[in-house]
């Protein structure tokens, strides 16, 4: 048994390999990159919206918006293009991955066009030179004087990103920490947990401003143009599109509409947006991810449900050689999805399926999600159906019932009797663990309160509330659940 | 002479390689009762449920109205499944349905009987079995004769040709077993084909038109109660009758 489960492991790990050198051989074959995006009269810019002024998240008549210097680069490009702009948001970690995979149209996120980012997309040329900073807190800023400064002391960075590679490789005896929102890092720069956060200078003046306890210092990183400035990132090989987006993009640096424009238009979205941090000011935005939260989780306990039924019952099939292999393959899924991350599930359906068909995110979270929920849920039925009474079968089958009518009047209603604290205890988990397509960008209730809170720049405030809005859900779906439990008692 | 309604022909089962039934050919007339009798462990229970296939008979042949059962596919033996009713030791009533529903799932879900056809008999079912007042109760809270009554009205609800009851008393209390019996006793006097494995030996004198006694695997003796119980021909019998005389 052990040796044909690794054979079949081998089996899916070959195909999945080949399949992805399959698909990008045939990309890199020829480049209508450029009529391909003018064709879908869309170009989609892929960012993470927690860096102001380059992106971030305001509220504009009442809306949640990304706005920023960046976006303004975006649709100048995509004016140019004679197409929409339309924004997408990720982590950062995810931008790459997102651009290659074909998500997006094209990265504007303060990208620095590192050599080795180049080995993996093309990018246009610079439209914005910049330099580092360190923003440490008011209370502390005579300490330090630069990267020098933070000997046996941990400064933070967001991770993947330029200022995390060059804080390790530049400073000496300091620890780096890397974390993927820089809202997060001056959470944990105020809460004393790191000393100092490096990042781009217009981001840290932003900051600054608008953070009364914050305070920033010159970095003095030894860095070359590349490493400071930003360029607009596109898929490897697609050289029409970059060409077309270089003529915006000099117009920009001809023009110095970064700092004449865009750079004043982000910092007044900056200033209204401490006007009213109130958290219910924010509601919507709460509302809003209470509400992905709970579809994504409807939807995937329903999904998960009806795929744990049918590999429940693979997992039982004897007989001839077909049901041996169903039984074969059933075990192998219920194995592998149990022996994975969730997030590693989640990711690789949004980019790797991406690759065959462009599944939306939120399409992308359920399907990840269900797909996981069916295997522990498949166990669970398996378990209640095993706790049925043989004699149940054996009566039903002596009445003349078939094997599916057995099944489902007189043993799967049992089961799920039994089962049915486990099924509850699996929907409760769940709820909280959607969380995890926040990475790939649905904007259930973890990545809405990301948004409030690089919204707000506060940082423990929304985390509160989503706490307690969490809680209500678990609590009153445990309710919910006890009350059907009552209901099917009748020994 | 009329046509036997089962028959079994060298009828043999092996669990993992251990004999429990040998080498069995008998058959059953219509309108017969038979009491299968014999010590614990001598293959009775495993022999009735070759007849309705619950168990798949090793080596042989189990014929119900002159078809073959073990040549035939799922589907057909499903079909001549519902003419065999079953009552088992343990009740087998499912406890996630009202009496009512218990009887009216088969007759419903196999036959497509129409919900009020299908009620109405089992309330008929009910009165007969004298357990109408609990139609709508649940197994749960009705005691081991009331759980055996229903069981029997339940299988009766399919109107088989024959009944196979599975030492239908043996886990009640005792002031419960008569109730269980007399329900059974007039099935009988209706002209019920019966095939009963049983420990009640005074059911056996009373009801059976024939005894079949078994033992190691074998049906030792095949007579009527009356010579049974004052004849007993083979050593196995007489031993077997003087350990439950006592």
């Amino acid at each position: 048994m052990k040796k044909k489960l690794l054979f079949m492991l081998a089996l899916v790990v070959t195909l999945l390999v080949g399949w992805g050198a399959t698909s990008t051989t045939a990309q890199a074959a020829t480049d209508n990159s450029l009529a391909r995006v003018q064709k879908k009269g869309t170009l989609v810019m892929g960012t993470s919206p927690d860096y102001p002024p380059y992106e971030f998240q305001a509220t504009v008549h009442g809306k949640s918006k990304i706005v920023g210097m960046d976006v303004a680069v975006g649709q100048k490009i995509a004016k140019g293009l004679g197409v929409k702009l339309v924004v997408k948001s990720m982590s950062f970690d995810s931008l790459l991955v997102a651009l290659q995979t074909g998500k997006v149209d094209m990265v504007i996120s303060g990208m620095n066009p590192t050599p080795a980012r180049k080995k993996n997309v093309d990018f246009t040329h610079l439209y914005y030179q910049g330099g580092y900073s360190i923003v440490v807190n008011k209370s502390e800023k005579g300490l330090y004087k630069d990267k020098d400064s933070f000997k046996g002391k941990t400064i933070g960075a967001q991770t993947g990103s330029t200022m995390y590679n060059e804080s390790k490789k530049q400073t000496t005896d300091t620890k780096v920490k890397g974390m993927t929102s820089v809202s997060d890092l001056i959470l944990a720069l105020q809460s004393h947990k790191l000393a100092g956060v490096a990042m781009e200078k217009p981001s840290a003046q932003a900051y600054v401003a608008n953070n009364k306890q914050l305070a920033m210092i010159p970095s003095h990183f030894n860095l070359s143009a590349s490493d400071t400035s930003a360029a607009v990132a596109f898929k490897k090989g697609s050289t029409s599109l970059v060409t077309a987006a270089n003529k915006s993009v000099d117009q920009i640096r001809k023009q110095d509409l970064v700092n004449k424009d865009y750079l004043p238009a982000a910092g007044k979205y900056l200033k209204t947006n401490t006007v009213n941090t109130s958290m219910w000011h924010y509601w919507k935005a709460f509302l809003t991810g209470v509400k992905y939260t709970l579809i994504i989780t409807v939807c995937s306990v329903f999904f998960g449900f009806i795929l744990g039924v049918l590999l429940s019952l693979a997992r039982m099939a004897k007989g001839g050689v077909i049901k041996t292999a169903l039984r074969w393959l059933a075990t192998a899924y219920v194995e592998f999805i149990r022996g994975t991350p969730m997030m590693v599930q989640v990711m690789f359906v949004y980019f790797g399926l991406g690759l065959i068909v462009n599944l939306p995110a939120l399409t992308s979270g359920i399907i990840a999600i269900s797909l996981n929920s069916g295997a522990y849920i498949a166990e669970y039925i398996r378990g209640g159906i095993n706790s049925v009474d043989d004699g149940q079968t054996e009566a039903a089958r002596s009445l003349g019932l078939t094997n599916t009518a057995t099944l489902r009047y007189v043993v799967l209603p049992q089961a799920l009797k039994n089962i049915w604290p486990s099924l509850g205890n699996e929907f409760i988990t769940l709820i909280k663990d959607s969380s995890i397509v926040s990475i790939i960008g649905v904007s259930e209730l973890i990545f809405q309160s990301n948004i409030v809170r690089s919204d707000t720049y506060r940082g423990v405030a929304p985390i509160a509330v989503i706490m307690v809005l969490y809680f209500i859900m678990t609590f009153t779906a445990s309710r919910i659940l006890n009350y059907f439990e009552r209901r099917m008692q009748h020994d | 002479m009329t046509k036997p309604i089962i028959e079994v022909k060298n009828l043999a089962k092996d669990f993992d390689g251990n004999a429990v039934l040998k080498d069995i050919t008998e058959q059953v007339d219509p309108g017969q009762v038979i009491v299968v009798i014999g010590p614990s462990g001598s293959g009775k229970s495993t022999f009735l449920r070759c007849l309705n296939l619950l168990e798949t008979p090793t080596s042989g042949q189990v014929a119900f109205d002159g078809q073959d059962l073990t040549t035939l596919d799922t589907k057909r033996v499903n079909e001549l499944r519902e003419q065999m009713g079953m009552v088992f030791q343990g009740f087998n009533l499912f406890p996630n349905m009202s009496v009512l529903e218990n009887i009216k799932l088969a007759p419903m879900k196999v036959k497509g009987t129409s919900d009020a056809d299908a009620t109405k008999r089992a309330h008929e079912l009910l009165q007969q079995v004298n357990l109408d007042d609990h139609a709508d109760a649940f197994p749960s809270s009705l005691s081991g004769g009331q759980k055996q009554r229903v069981a029997i009205a339940r299988a009766l609800a399919m109107d088989p040709k024959v009944m196979l009851f599975d030492e239908p008393t043996s886990a009640l209390d005792p002031e419960m077993v008569g109730e269980v019996l007399n329900v059974m006793k007039d099935l009988a006097n209706q002209g019920m084909t019966m095939v009963v494995v049983t420990h009640e030996m005074g059911f056996a004198k009373s009801v059976a038109d024939r005894i079949w006694f078994m033992a190691d695997g074998y049906i030792q003796e095949n007579s009527t109660p009356d010579d049974f119980f004052a004849h007993p021909q083979t050593e196995r019998a007489q031993d077997f009758l003087s350990k439950i005389l006592m």
